[in-house]
């Protein structure tokens, strides 16, 4: 069987590899996390697994706690536009308008806002008009304004509409920032929460992911994936493994 | 008697419906001495804001074509030009912004940037037009001018500062701090028309001095005078107006001013502001196009001797008889002057020269560079350039967008018809996106406008001003045809029984067009045809293509080419092309997978909060797609692309879901492919229709 350019694309994309390391997938019902300092790349990671997605015909909404409309949406052409660049898949990239109408961004101002209130208007989007979202991005949450209750009513919330999440966390505290075991000291509260634990972590001059917390299970390993610098998108790391 | 052009200013007041930018003219009029007393929009002494000269206007509280007028402030000779707000009539605002050297941007100190601001802003971008912006209503329960001020900066990417801060707030509000000279202002007197200086309160200094901070390290940034004065602790109150008015022109800043039309504060110094930090004319680069050096773009200068160019922006049917508004660009006009128009070629005398007031005028013999005045009796269409007979340029073309919807019209009676007919010849010279034509097959005439709102406006004008009583239809959505696939043609068009025969061949395909509506290439070698007859085929497409055989409109994105053919030395002729060139196209059409094509809104809908979930709901029952939702706080905004066709009657609907909380914009976006259901409910609809014609 010959695949298409676009299932080829999506059978290679380096985001399977992530898939493959987190027992098949984040799943619904589960929440996700990438966590690391500011500027690390939690944006560009997310809205790449939002791509993803959206290449696969699925819909996802795109919750922001803090950048513009407009910016979210230049991410979005970007990492596109990066895809695009590789071989072949120009064409299969014909339908951006087609999958683009697949995403909804949801801008919130976080002083003020309620989670209970960003539920309701998820559940609005969702349920109202009946935009069948899988994946839902939440970008820019303030973990420590938000506090453990929050997250656990974003996961009942995933449980009850079959939903998975991705949050980034931006972690703050002085350093270090990691206890023995990789894990965030500033998330720890929130363990109990969290299905998926990511870390991003500069490693000389890139930045590599290492799985904290996979599915409950504490399983600190390098998940041979980094952030290409140049093009923001999720790459398979070649490096030979280290020391 | 011409004004000297360092002391002129022409500026727009553009904002969102319902700022209360008309609130501000009244206002400015009436401190300027234009006017001696204060009427309010829906007035209640049932007279009417000045500048709304319309009766519907006055009817409807909106202000719908902009009247222009000239005031006198400061020794400063100030046009202004009071826009719409409504998008339904942006083309006004366009005009507009491309005749104003600068503007003054209305934001509401509750509503802050709205979907209408954001739209003003692209617009003045698109113009490059300096713009100073003034926070109204500051009297208003949750007025909040700091808030706005960073809407100003994080929604429209604008480096806002603040010149001054509210004494007070809602309705305690007192007057305002001026960051400048650091003094407090009151306005005393029934209609706030006595400015009092006073030292600033004593509880205010703090914050005072901070926002001053402020203002000097935005200023200073562009300006290293300043920023050394700054720096050794001597910043001069003139030497900061000198930098926030070099750094305004140059748009690297917004200056925010504030306070309440309604309750007369802060007009004053608002007026100051357009005279200290708006550009004169002579300060904005203007191009026009010479259209006898190959379209070559030429700037103008604002010498008061050169050779005159000039634009005119608006025509108006006037009490007083037709009145052409122009804006002068270069060199004078005098009374008795010949000028040419570009367009036409035609010559004009000009005769009676006037100044304009909302409705009233005052007569003048001759207008320097960067004046606006009015002409009588001129022939002409807006958007035309008048020139000095030696010259042939035009100003460069006001972007026009193509109408989206159309209405048939069809008058009561015989006295109907012959004043309809005069109304429409003058809308279509007054508004290029109000197009009118006779549709030959069902004889109605049909109207074409930008919106439901745009259409049913110029419905009343023609009942009001032209008595001329009109039935309506149903309002129809300019849909349009493409084919999605290249299609070969070979078709041979004979007719040779009898009489002179027929006989043309033509070979070639349509391939579909990515950006355009037509093109017509010729690739026929050898003479297969002729080359007299070549015009006749891209005539004979050209003909064809004016209803598409799906559903009867236009076909777009369409490239004919004609590769070979044959012809035949008596019997093919220009009609015989013609003919061939039709009947190739309607044989292989539905081959290159023809698509329906509908105008697609770009909607903003802007409300309270609790209504968000209701609102995703509208729009996805109206096959939309939602682009983006964003709740601050208590209030939310809706993001997305609908079908126009789907929009009819969305007021209606909105309204009475949210009890009137929510308002919604909406401007044309794109053409957007119809989902398949729709294309057949289309296809048979027409299908049906031509049965019925048939039929009679």
């Amino acid at each position: 069987m010959t695949l298409t350019v676009k299932e080829e694309l999506i059978k290679r994309s380096p985001l399977r590899i992530l898939e493959k390391s987190i027992s098949g997938g984040l799943g619904r019902g589960s929440i996700g996390v990438l966590a690391s300092r500011k500027g690390v790349g939690k944006t560009a990671c997310l809205v790449h697994i939002a791509a993803d997605k959206l290449l696969q015909g699925k819909h996802v909404i795109h919750v922001s706690y803090a950048s513009r409309v407009d910016h979210i949406i230049t991410w979005y052409e970007d990492i596109f536009k990066e895809i695009a660049k590789k071989p072949k898949m120009r064409a299969a990239l014909d339908g951006f308008d087609e999958l683009i109408r697949h995403r909804v961004i949801m801008n919130f101002k976080q002083d003020g806002t309620k989670t209970e209130q960003v539920l309701r208007s998820l559940e609005a989007m969702i349920v109202h008009a009946n935009f069948r979202a899988e994946t839902v991005i939440v970008d820019g949450l303030d973990f420590a304004q938000a506090g453990p209750e929050d997250l656990a009513q974003f996961k009942d919330f995933a449980g009850r509409l079959g939903l998975e999440l991705w949050f980034s966390a931006s972690l703050k505290g002085e350093e270090p920032l990691f206890d023995a075991s990789g894990i965030p000291n500033e998330l720890k509260a929130y363990l109990g929460v969290i299905d998926v634990l990511i870390s991003l972590q500069h490693h000389g001059d890139h930045v590599h992911f290492n799985l904290v917390q996979d599915h409950g299970r504490l399983a600190p390993k390098d998940m041979r994936l980094k952030l290409d610098p140049t093009t923001l998108l999720i790459a398979k790391d070649v490096r030979t493994r280290a020391r | 008697m011409t004004t000297d052009i360092a002391r002129m200013r022409n500026i727009g007041i553009s904002a969102h419906i319902d700022s209360g930018k008309t609130t501000l003219t009244e206002r400015v009029l009436f401190y300027c001495k234009k006017i001696h007393k204060i009427h309010e929009v829906k007035g209640k002494d049932g007279v009417g804001a000045t500048m709304d000269s319309m009766d519907l206007e006055r009817e409807r509280g909106i202000t719908i074509a902009s009247a222009t007028t000239n005031v006198e402030w400061a020794d400063h000779s100030v046009n202004i030009i009071d826009t719409p707000g409504h998008v339904d009539f942006t083309i006004e605002v366009e005009r507009s912004l491309r005749v104003l050297d600068s503007a003054i941007l209305v934001l509401c100190s509750v509503g802050g940037v709205q979907s209408q601001t954001i739209t003003v802003d692209r617009q003045l971008r698109r113009y490059n037009v300096p713009f100073i912006a003034f926070v109204n209503k500051l009297d208003r329960v949750g007025a909040n001018p700091y808030k706005v001020r960073d809407q100003i900066a994080e929604k429209l990417g604008r480096n806002a500062v603040l010149m001054q801060i509210p004494i007070g707030l809602e309705s305690a509000l007192e007057g305002l701090v001026d960051l400048v000279a650091m003094k407090a202002l009151y306005f005393d007197g029934p209609d706030g028309e006595t400015i009092r200086i006073e030292d600033i309160p004593a509880g205010m200094a703090e914050e005072a001095a901070r926002r001053r901070e402020e203002l000097l390290d935005a200023a200073s940034m562009h300006s290293d005078e300043l920023m050394e004065a700054v720096l050794e602790g001597r910043p001069t109150e003139a030497l900061i107006r000198s930098a926030v008015r070099e750094a305004t022109i140059a748009r690297r800043l917004v200056p925010v001013f504030m306070g309440s039309a309604y309750r007369n504060k802060g007009i004053q110094p608002l007026l100051d502001a357009v005279v200290d930090y708006l550009p004169n004319p002579s300060e904005v680069e203007n191009r026009a196009v010479d259209l006898d050096g190959g379209g070559a773009e030429n700037v103008l200068t604002s010498d008061p001797a050169a050779k005159t160019v000039a634009l005119a922006f608006k025509l108006e049917d006037g009490p007083y008889g037709q009145l052409t508004y122009i804006r002068i660009y270069q060199g004078s006009l005098r009374k008795g002057d010949e000028l040419v128009n570009s367009r036409s070629g035609q010559k004009i005398k000009v005769g009676r020269l006037v100044r304009m007031h909302a409705d009233a005028m005052s007569e003048i013999t001759e207008a320097g560079p960067g004046d606006i005045v009015a002409l009588f009796g001129v022939e002409c269409a807006s958007g035309d350039t008048f020139c000095h007979p030696s010259l042939n340029m035009a100003m460069t073309a006001i972007y026009v967008p193509e109408p989206v919807i159309s209405l048939a019209i069809e008058p009561v009676d015989k006295n109907a018809a012959d004043r309809m007919a005069k109304a429409l010849n003058r809308f279509t010279k007054e508004d290029p996106t109000f197009r009118t034509h006779v549709d030959p097959e069902s004889n109605q005439t049909i109207i074409q406008g930008m919106g439901e709102l745009h259409l049913d406006v110029y419905v009343e004008r023609m009942k009001r001003e032209y008595r001329a009583e009109v039935k309506t239809g149903m309002p129809q959505v300019a849909y349009r045809e493409a084919i999605s696939q290249t299609v070969d043609f070979d078709y041979t068009h004979k007719k040779q029984t009898g009489g002179s025969g027929q006989y043309a061949r033509v070979i070639g395909r349509f391939e579909p067009l990515a950006k355009g509506a037509y093109e017509f290439s010729n690739e026929v070698k050898g003479g297969r045809i002729p080359r007299e007859f070549i015009p006749s085929c891209d005539k004979g497409f050209r003909a064809v293509m004016r209803k598409g055989p799906l559903i009867g409109f236009p076909v777009v994105g369409i490239r004919a080419v004609v590769s070979d053919g044959q012809y035949h030395a008596v019997d093919s002729s220009d009609i015989a092309f013609q003919t061939a060139a039709q009947g190739a196209f309607r044989q292989v059409y539905m081959k290159a997978k023809p698509q329906i094509l509908e105008p697609v809104m770009k909607v903003s809908v802007e409300g309270p909060t609790e209504f968000a979930g209701n609102v995703f709901a509208t729009i996805s029952q109206r096959r939309g797609t939602i682009v983006s939702s964003v709740e601050d706080g208590q209030f939310s905004r809706v993001d997305a692309e609908v079908p126009l066709a789907e929009m009819f009657g969305y007021s209606t609907v909105l309204r009475s879901l949210t009890q009137g909380k929510a308002e919604f914009t909406m401007e044309f976006l794109k053409y957007g492919r119809v989902p398949p259901h729709v294309a057949e409910m289309l296809t048979e609809q027409h299908l049906e229709k031509q049965r019925k014609e048939s039929q009679r």
